[in-house]
């Protein structure tokens, strides 16, 4: 291999390396959850509510899978049909459940998703003062246990002046 | 509190056995199970046209069981029971009714699958998947059990085996 052949393949392989610090307007992806044109973002506000049913972790809104991108455009042809947000969430829920909304009602059973954290720490803070009183009650019971000529020897050492108490 | 630490344990590896012993704790009861199948018609794949019109669908006058097979040509597990669905297709014709729903597929691809496998219960094409959703559907293969009065005995998400498949018949002709 000649020099020259050698610095070329050099410079090329420097430029694969550094390529992905200077973005090439011509492979830009659009960012994942930027609204496609043809939907309002109204669409996408409501479909960020909705659980897509055929992924892990994904709202209707970010998804790609079939299900979601019909999903949106049910929300957009129902908007466009004049239907409030609570009228197109419940068309969901009558085919998916509740399960298909990442906030469920603050009714029913799903209440009772909404209280658990404050039940837990209610749970909790019983716990910890049922603790504490009975420290305290053994702290007590502790003091009560101790003889009258005990207490009155601590008293003692404890009045004594500093000169006095070293050995 | 801590004085019942053998309850709070028999609590928990109570609640560890039970989250174990569900066959998939993805799979969510589907909430029109008990309830009227929604209705609708659409266009019948060609190779079907000639024997039940240019329309098809599910309605409550029907008179029959249905099994309703959501897939697509892309899908894997589809791909395996399409065979089975046919088998027993051609078993209780007579008794019930399989009706296959193509979704977000090409017509193409559909024909093509439906050759591949000389499938001979009707198919409809539903090319963006609305009737899934109608049916609260989350990906394909699903299959919904109808009974003759029309009501949603049993959804199926995923590959139906043929035991699976057995009990479903046997419960929707009892």
């Amino acid at each position: 291999m000649t020099a020259g052949l050698r610095l070329l393949m050099l410079a090329l392989f420097s430029l694969l390396l550094i390529s992905p610090y200077f973005p090439n307007p011509g492979l830009a992806q659009p960012r994942p959850n930027t609204p496609p044109p043809d939907f309002p973002p109204r669409v996408y506000e409501i479909a960020r509510e909705l659980r897509c049913p055929a992924c892990q972790g994904e709202s209707t809104a970010e998804s790609n899978a079939g299900v979601a991108v019909e999903m949106r455009r049910i929300i957009a042809e129902q908007l466009a049909q004049g239907k409030t947000e609570a009228e197109i969430r419940q068309f969901f829920v009558d085919r998916y459940g509740y399960w298909v909304l990442y906030e469920p009602p603050f009714r029913g059973y799903t209440l009772l998703v909404w209280l658990s954290p404050l039940i837990g720490m209610a749970l909790v803070g019983f716990g910890l003062w049922r603790y504490q009183a009975a420290a305290r009650a053994r702290a007590r019971t502790g003091v009560a246990g101790v003889s009258d000529e005990e207490i009155a020897r601590l008293e003692s050492e404890l009045n004594l002046n500093p000169e006095q108490r070293k050995p | 509190m801590l004085r019942f630490w053998p309850i709070w344990v028999l609590l928990a590896g109570g609640l560890f056995l039970w989250g174990m012993q569900r066959s998939d704790p993805d799979r969510l009861q589907s909430v029109l199970v008990g309830r009227p199948a929604p209705t609708f018609s659409l266009p019948l794949l060609e190779p079907y046209r000639a024997q039940y019109g240019s329309e098809m669908g599910f309605s409550s006058d029907l008179g029959k069981p249905v099994l309703l097979n959501i897939w697509a040509s892309w899908c894997i597990p589809c791909h395996t029971e399409a065979p089975l669905l046919e088998r027993y297709h051609q078993k209780y014709k007579d008794r019930v009714l399989f009706l296959g729903v193509v979704v977000q597929d090409t017509e193409a691809n559909a024909l093509k699958f439906i050759q591949q496998y000389r499938l001979t219960f009707p198919s409809v094409f539903d090319k963006r998947g609305r009737i899934g959703i109608e049916y609260g559907y989350y990906g394909v293969p699903e299959t919904y059990v109808i009974d003759r009065d029309g009501t949603i005995l049993a959804r199926h998400a995923g590959e139906l085996s043929e035991a699976q498949l057995q009990g479903y018949l046997r419960k929707v002709l009892e």
